[in-house]
């Protein structure tokens, strides 16, 4: 998924010495931040569905604070979109946004009008709309104020514990077949079918540094930027648990680990790019508007928009330094994507 | 306006152009491209490959669309369209400037009615995200005549029947706000189909692969003399799967599905960016820049018949005699002879993804 926005590009042999390098970056990838990051979101996820079972409506603080540490672990993996993540449509599973056509909020809307028997059941869960499922109906179900009170509580309930269990088993799945033989794909690229060098494994991994870069540039500020003229403030995202700055510097601090790691051996690059990542994080964390509430007025704009181009300057350095170490270079046509 | 309005008399209005395109040196094909020192323009092309003119164009092109009759191209901007040049090829100058509505934008392509007199435009509609084809009136300085549903998400190349005015549109199924540059917003539940429509009578008829080729996003057309259409596609689907790029349609049958042995089907990356029948119209040629890669299919048939390496390639188009031509983003152009570039020359222009041909075949 979201490939159209890879730097897939023309693939080109990596720098001189570096094909010695990067088997040992790809498996330092695949075991300092793929797999411990999976292990975390399996375990938070798992927590939130216990906790759902004894506290299942909104305003719990036990539950919020599980809600909030779920969605946590989930960002902190959610630009590894490649393999165990986007089979099945797991990835949708867990994560339906953006949701240009308010499906989400429709679709629970008419689960809880209909007291839909699929909550009583993982497996038909697992068939309902994605729009339905993941990390932002679970929101939606426990921060928006029509839907969070809408109907018969105990139906509310029964599809808050339905959408969290549906959540760490997909969680599970995606962590099981990571374990379960795509890391060893990973780690023994160049030697199976999949993977037919260690480049093709460092050129995806490059690619989801890239990608996760773009979807905070143009989706999580883009999308509540809109324009000068018409600002989207509503389109922010998870703005109703106030998660929408609070994600862009998750995602900046995972990218940032996996940046570290793709540039190892290159201490001078590896600088570069921390300083880059951390004047990012910086201007976000001064920025004091966690839902992007300020897009409507010229000077919270300005703000925003500086952080914006952070990140793009962030992604540009990438592109033009650490591509080409990969063997990653762009073509004009290549990166064109149209 | 109503529709029997827009379209009463078309074909009446057309008058015998006082300029034809021997006026522009005759170009065979057009080009949108980069020069070497950085600048956008729109080239004519010969048959061998050499630039006859060139106009500069504001910003990077993506597509162009020619006149029937006078020497006249639309240049489109690269998605997200912000404006289309019409430009006098013979004169060398620009005739007007189209801008899409306030809540539109281009998406790159366009086509013209059979004598000249509309052109039509993919669009975007930014409140909805719904496609439109946009309509313009090519006998006053094109002026907007209004605009009418593109039958799907995102439409992109639009080309027209041999002899009818039956349009068929691209409507690749990705939805884009540019409030969000490029990035798709609806890959969870796109689905791309190819749309054939009379703009005064809705659509005829929508084809729809099965849906587990729904990320399988429709983008670039090729339509033979005989109404056989090819379409190029671009997978946005998991990173691991390589499913088949081109379909063949005909108006009423199924759709056929063609793809190369999966090795070589692997290195086109799950990107067509051009396609067009070459050789007679017994082959489909389809380029991946992604890959540097052209695969070539028997259009009949649909085997694969063979491939070939070009950095960056994307444009491919066929002249009325029967040449096939070849550019990529690198500045290499050349013939295709087999399934090979013969002579490709190394030019100072780094040519954007589509060759036009000036007179469809």
């Amino acid at each position: 998924m979201m490939r159209s926005l890879m730097v897939s590009a023309c693939l080109l042999l990596p720098q001189v010495g570096m094909a010695q390098e990067l088997p040992a970056i790809v498996a330092t990838a695949v075991e300092s931040h793929i797999l411990p990051r999976h292990a975390s979101l399996v375990a938070e996820t798992s927590e939130l569905s216990s906790v759902t079972q004894e506290a299942c409506l909104p305003g719990d603080p036990t539950l919020e604070a599980a809600f909030h540490a779920a969605f946590d672990a989930w960002i902190n993996v959610s630009h590894i979109t490649f393999g165990p993540s986007e089979a099945d449509g797991r990835f949708f599973a867990l994560s339906f946004w953006p949701d240009t056509r308010g499906v989400t909020g429709r679709s629970l809307s008419d689960l809880i009008a209909s007291e839909d028997a699929a909550v009583g059941d993982p497996a038909a869960y697992a068939e309902v709309s994605v729009a339905a499922r993941g990390f932002y109906a679970l929101e939606f179900l426990l921060f928006d104020d029509a839907v969070s009170t809408q109907g018969n509580p105990d139906y509310r309930c029964a599809l808050v514990q339905a959408i969290a269990a549906d959540i760490a088993a997909t969680s599970a799945e995606i962590y099981d077949e990571w374990t379960d033989g795509f890391a060893e794909l990973m780690l023994t690229a160049g030697s199976n079918e999949r993977f037919r060098s260690a480049e093709e494994a460092a050129q995806v991994l490059f690619g989801t540094l890239t990608t996760g870069l773009e979807f905070t540039t143009d989706l999580r500020i883009g999308r509540p930027l809109g324009s000068f003229d018409s600002p989207r403030p509503n389109r922010a995202e998870a703005r109703r648990s106030g998660r929408s700055l609070h994600h862009v510097e998750l995602s900046l601090t995972a990218l940032a680990d996996l940046a570290r790691i793709l540039s190892e051996g290159d201490p001078r690059l590896q600088s570069l790019m921390a300083d880059e990542f951390a004047a990012a994080l910086e201007r976000a964390n001064t920025l004091d508007d966690p839902t992007f509430m300020s897009v409507a007025e010229p000077q919270g704009r300005i703000r925003v928009e500086a952080l914006q181009l952070r990140i793009r300057d962030v992604r540009a350095l990438a592109v033009s330094e650490l591509g080409p170490r990969l063997g990653v270079a762009a073509g004009f046509n290549a990166l064109d994507g149209d | 306006m109503r529709r029997r309005d827009l379209f009463a008399g078309i074909g009446a209005l057309s008058v015998m152009p006082s300029t034809t395109w021997a006026d522009a040196n005759n170009p065979t094909f057009l080009s949108a491209a980069r020069h070497s020192d950085g600048s956008y323009h729109l080239c004519g092309l010969d048959e061998r490959g050499t630039v006859l003119f060139n106009l500069p164009i504001p910003d990077r092109g993506h597509a162009a669309a020619a006149h029937p009759e006078r020497p006249e191209a639309v240049a489109f901007a690269r998605r997200p369209g912000r404006f289309a040049m019409i430009v006098d090829c013979a004169r060398g100058r620009e005739v007007a400037i189209l801008s899409p509505p306030v809540d539109r934008h281009f998406y790159g392509h366009g086509v013209f009615s059979s004598d000249g007199s509309i052109l039509f435009t993919t669009e975007n509609d930014l409140e909805t995200l719904d496609g439109r084809i946009g309509l313009w009136d090519a006998t006053q300085g094109y002026s907007r005549i209004g605009d009418i549903p593109s039958g799907g998400i995102g439409p992109h190349d639009i080309g027209r029947l041999p002899g009818s005015e039956t349009l068929v549109v691209a409507n690749g199924g990705i939805a884009t706000h540019p409030d969000s540059g490029r990035t798709p917003l609806n890959l969870a539940t796109m689905r791309s189909n190819l749309t054939y429509l009379d703009a005064d009578q809705g659509p005829r008829d929508v084809v729809e692969l099965d849906p587990v080729f729904r990320q399988n996003s429709i983008r670039h057309l090729s339509i033979r003399d005989d109404g056989l259409v090819a379409a190029g596609m671009q997978w946005n689907g998991p990173e691991f799967e390589y499913p088949p790029l081109v379909i063949t349609h005909a108006l009423g049958a199924e759709a056929d599905l063609l793809e190369a042995p999966s090795d070589i089907q692997r290195r086109m990356q799950g990107y067509v960016g051009s396609i067009a029948f070459v050789h007679g119209s017994d082959l489909v040629g389809a380029t991946s820049p992604r890959g540097g890669l052209v695969h070539l299919f028997d259009a009949q048939t649909g085997e694969f018949h063979s491939h070939f390496h070009a950095v960056d390639v994307c444009g491919i188009a066929t002249a009325p005699s029967g040449t096939a031509m070849v550019t990529t983003g690198t500045g290499v152009v050349g013939q295709l002879v087999g399934a090979e570039l013969a002579s490709p020359q190394t030019t100072e222009w780094m040519w954007d993804n589509h060759l036009v041909v000036v007179q469809a075949i």
